[in-house]
């Protein structure tokens, strides 16, 4: 109920704002030329001046005739791709139009379009992360081309500012806002009664995922579940007399790592989620009710109360003792 | 000068020219016969030598006294102070230091230091300390926590149920159940001039607290403290090369685990039963090893990204056996164990042309779990003498296959589909052999003005060899039962999102996804399974100063098995139902005061609750279990001078949970120890107040 009047209480105030915008909207923020040019004609402009090379005669020195009053693009300097000193930095080579192409005749009233980036760019992502990935493939971007992000045509500048003396996504502090604003339902198991220590930056998303993709499933950093889970949790690593067979063939049969509403991230909590396996000729097959019309409750025994199957099967990650078959001891 | 932009300029474009697809601006494809690289001075750049950032420090105060509320405000002190820095130098010559430093002094810090030459070295210390808190109000009658052997009071009274143990209650102390991690890392990295790079990396980490575990002698259960005391020791290093069109790594990974704790003992609360044991030992976690060796490659073609990676590893673990109170022979006095692993990837992606794009992929990897398979005499549980077990060493070989193909129907909608392959080949369980057929296609449509929006469905189907009880397996099972991460699955998913933008400031999304699990061939098991899934999010730029976000999300997760308690067919059922629901909204303002000052409020709140039924004629329920928690952060920063800020936080945490099944006292359960009811019940306020200083 309490949950409902909050809802109806969101909604009142979406309402609200939605009304409010109708009456106070703010300038286009698109390029100039996109008020004359479709999409497809910008990138068709694009290709052509990049084929013809056309590069400004005095390279950043042209841009920054015009351009030199914004504060966001002199920002540029104050960080690695504005480095005049690196041989591997832009400004050592094709300085500005390394990355925005050539000048051709855009110094003529800015109408003609150069390479853009971001969320106000109009030009397709692959086409503006093909300059990124010109110098940033390495072993940690070597598989953007068949990552997530890439299929899902997301342009490196829409995570990635380079004209800024510090990249805020680069920053453990500011990741998970970048990554949650699109991943809402990992936004949302993060706040679940069990998650990973994300929601206060402990974790972060890259911790366990490259964004960049990886040649692993899901973009994890390991190559496997488990190896992502043992490179923080090397006490499960083992291997132990007495494996549990799931425990070893994936972490994720029995948690889910992005959180969970049951205690310890479990996808289902005890009794239920060991029956989900064991079914024996014994106290693993019997109805656990809880509480019931007939005088049982869910905290009188210990099949249901305190710890459930692991009051005495302690030993679920596996174990060490000659005697631990039952993962008793 | 002109001379050495010229010979930059060669460098970068030889450097530089990998990943290059024909369709794209890549620097390699730039047509740069006509530019007149004498003439580029770069005079307009302004690179400014010298120290640059900030430096704060702060002070915080909790009123909490549950140590819960740590988590939410990183720290478990009354008090607590920290220290963030943000300071870059600049030197000529592209020498640079950055000190990057967050919480330092609080329970989630961290620090970086770097110091080297932009393109060719760096050297990086650092330092990373995190915590997680459980509890602080567990109760327990034993003594020496923290230790391997807990003891119980000298005067201690077994009994036969915990409620008559009279020295129970007056034993009981509160303990604190928390785990902290403190990390201490360095590396150096070399790039030369050409095509190679080099790097080392080493982390220590320390991990210490206390965690529950639970000490069992027959049918009776103590709940335990376990010691965590662990180190572990990451090496990674590695030599990189790349070329106009190709790049290879060849890296070592090498990981060291040491448990300062080998064995968990403890004086047992009940009267001795079978074996007449007073006292039980169990295992904790094993020291061990793990190695790997990799070496990754990409080669990339005009069209055409290949890339690959061979991985040899092996896991070893040869800690000493726990023998005290096991009275049989030990066949060895450690396992041995080794696990080798073996893993093959190769992916390539094809762009076709501009409206096609193709990949595929291959990923193998084996798990040969080589430890010796041994005879080992399990304690007597109960009247039945020890019985001779053998150990199962599981080995898991995955193959997986994926080809997948997307086609841009026009510049603002794009078709996606695809299909996934999974082979998982194990040993001694049930079903050796699973496999997992995977389809699905998706749709992304940004050509109508002012919304975005995708939708994608997918369907798959595992199946695999005959499921059997096999005799190294479970002999015991009931034969209907089918294990979910073996059984027979099909899933079916659908997922939407849309973006509407009405205006330029203003971005209303909508997501939704549905999935249904149904486990076709289960009789006994998890029969059935479906997530529900929707979230609304707006956010409105109100003006340049002024911004206002506001989202919902809600998820169900709906969850049936069945089971016999006659051990054939089934005759009870559980239905159990998870959801989440979480709100929240902010706003920011800034500017206000002549520039000088800055606004923030953010507030959210999850609901966490799940709901189990068990029917079988009659039907029960597990009553509560949920977690409610209210998060409101409030801020304001003002600049007092040029140099210098002050920013208040305020954070309010108002936390309630409940496990109706742990809603006990140490003594509720007959043949239970417990700690007690260590559900949390609080409104925890926080104030911090720091000062920045830039430099």
């Amino acid at each position: 109920m309490k949950t409902t009047n909050q809802i109806n209480t969101l909604l009142f105030a979406l309402l609200s704002l939605t009304a409010s915008a109708l009456f106070l909207s703010n300038p286009v923020h698109a390029a100039k030329w996109d008020a004359t040019m479709t999409p497809a004609e910008v990138e068709a402009t694009l290709d052509k001046k990049f084929a013809e090379g056309k590069y400004s005669p005095k390279g950043a020195d042209s841009c920054l005739m015009c351009h030199k009053k914004s504060e966001k693009v002199m920002d540029l300097f104050k960080g690695v791709h504005g480095a005049i000193d690196s041989s591997k930095s832009p400004m050592a080579g094709l300085q500005c139009e390394a990355c925005h192409g050539p000048l051709g005749s855009h110094n003529r009233g800015g109408k003609e379009p150069m390479i853009t980036f971001g969320p106000d760019s109009t030009l397709a992502a692959d086409k503006q992360n093909s300059v990124c990935m010109s110098c940033h493939t390495d072993d940690k971007r070597m598989s953007w081309e068949s990552s997530h992000h890439a299929s899902g045509d997301v342009a490196c500048a829409s995570c990635h500012s380079v004209h800024a003396s510090h990249d805020p996504v680069l920053s453990k502090q500011t990741e998970m806002d970048v990554c949650t604003s699109c991943h809402t339902k990992q936004k949302a198991d993060m706040n679940k009664r069990s998650s990973h220590p994300m929601k206060w930056n402990q974790m972060t998303c890259s911790d366990c995922h490259n964004p960049h993709g990886s040649l692993s499933d899901d973009d994890l950093v390991q190559p496997t579940v488990n190896e992502t889970c043992y490179s923080c949790h090397a006490e499960k690593r083992g291997p132990k007399l007495w494996e549990h067979a799931p425990v070893t063939e994936n972490c994720v049969n029995c948690h889910n790592p992005h959180g969970s509403v049951n205690d310890a991230m479990l996808k289902t909590r005890a009794p239920q989620l060991c029956q989900q396996c064991h079914s024996g000729d014994g106290h693993t097959s019997s109805a656990y009710f809880g509480n019931t019309s007939m005088g049982s409750s869910v905290n009188d025994n210990a099949f249901t109360g305190g710890r459930s199957c692991l009051n005495c099967h302690s030993q679920v990650h596996g174990s060490n003792h000659p005697s631990g078959k039952l993962l008793q001891r | 000068m002109n001379t050495k932009i010229n010979l930059i300029t060669l460098a970068l474009l030889s450097s530089c020219s990998f990943g290059v697809l024909a369709q794209g601006y890549g620097l390699a494809d730039a047509k740069t016969d006509s530019v007149k690289f004498d003439a580029w001075e770069c005079k307009r750049c302004v690179v400014e030598t010298g120290t640059t950032g900030s430096i704060s420090a702060g002070i915080a105060y909790n009123s909490e006294d549950d140590i819960y509320s740590a988590n939410a405000f990183n720290s478990s002190n009354e008090v607590s102070g920290k220290v963030d820095a943000d300071i870059r130098y600049r030197g000529e010559e592209g020498y640079q230091a950055n000190v990057d430093a967050h919480n330092l002094g609080m329970d989630n810090g961290r620090m970086d230091i770097d110091v080297g030459k932009q393109g060719v070295y760096n050297i990086n210390v650092n330092y990373r300390t995190f915590a997680h808190y459980e509890s602080n109000s567990a109760l327990s009658p034993y003594q020496q926590i923290g230790s391997d052997y807990l003891t119980l009071p000298d005067n201690w009274e077994t009994a036969g149920s915990s409620s008559d143990m009279t020295m129970l209650n007056s034993s009981l102390n509160p303990l604190e159940l928390s785990l902290n991690r403190d990390r201490y890392g360095m590396g150096v990295e070399y790039q030369s001039e050409s095509l190679l790079t080099t790097y080392v990396n080493f982390q220590r980490e320390e991990k210490t607290g206390t965690k529950t575990t639970s000490g069992s002698i027959y049918n009776q259960s103590m709940m335990l403290a376990e010691p965590v005391d662990y180190t572990t020791d990451i090496l990674n290093a590695g030599i990189k090369l790349r070329g106009d069109n190709w790049f290879t790594s060849l890296n070592y990974t090498g990981s060291v685990f040491k448990n300062d704790n080998s064995q968990l003992g403890f004086d047992s609360a009940f009267n001795p039963t079978f074996g007449a044991q007073t006292s039980g030992y169990m295992s904790l976690d094993p020291d061990n090893e793990a190695h790997t060796v990799s070496l990754l490659g990409q080669y990339n073609l005009a069209k055409t990204n290949l890339s690959g990676r061979l991985l040899v590893g092996q896991m070893t673990q040869d800690q000493s056996l726990t023998s005290i109170g096991y009275g049989y022979d030990l066949p060895a006095d450690s396992i041995d164990a080794k696990v080798d692993i073996t893993g093959v990837t190769l992916k390539a992606t094809s762009r076709l042309n501009r409206e096609w794009r193709v990949s595929g992929s291959y990923d193998y990897n084996d798990r040969d779990n080589k430890t010796q398979i041994q005879q080992w005499t399990q304690i007597s549980i109960n009247d039945v003498t020890g019985e001779a077990e053998y150990n199962t060493p599981y080995d898991l070989t995955t193959h997986r296959a994926k080809l997948s193909a997307d086609y841009r129907i026009t510049q603002g909608i794009k078709l996606d589909a695809g299909y996934d392959f999974e082979r998982d080949e194990r040993s001694y369980q049930d079903r050796e052999i699973t496999d997992e057929n995977n389809l699905w296609a998706r749709v992304k449509v940004n050509s109508f003005d002012k919304w975005n929006m995708w939708f994608k469905g997918s369907f798959s189907q595992r199946d695999g060899s005959e499921y059997q009880a096999s005799e190294t397996s479970s002999t015991e099972q009931n034969a209907l039962l089918r294990r979910y991460y073996l059984a027979d699955r099909d899933r079916s998913q659908i997922e939407a999102r849309l973006s509407h933008t009405p205006l330029t400031d203003l971005t209303v999304d909508f997501g939704v996804s549905y999935s249904l699990d149904d486990y076709t061939d289960t009789k006994i098991g998890l029969t059935e399974s479906t997530d529900t899934y929707y979230d609304v999010n707006v956010h409105y730029a109100v003006n340049a100063d002024v911004s206002l976000n506001a989202f919902y999300n809600h998820q169900t997760i709906e969850s049936e098995q069945s089971g016999s308690s006659s051990f054939s067919v089934a005759n009870w059922q559980a239905d159990i139902e998870d959801t989440i629901d979480y709100i929240g909204a902010g706003i920011s303002y800034r500017n206000l005061m002549d520039s000088r000052l800055k606004l923030g409020l953010d507030y959210t709140y999850s609901d966490s609750d799940s709901t189990t039924q068990v029917s079988q004629g009659v039907t029960g329920d597990y009553g509560d279990y949920f977690a409610k928690v209210h998060n409101l952060n409030l801020y304001g920063e003002y600049q007092a001078t040029d140099k210098m800020s002050i920013r208040v936080d305020y954070q309010m945490e108002n936390y309630l949970d409940n496990d109706e099944s742990n809603d006990i006292s140490a003594d509720t359960i007959w043949n239970v120890v417990s700690f007690g009811d260590v559900d949390h019940d609080y409104t925890a306020h926080m104030v911090m107040l720091s000062m920045t200083y830039r430099l």
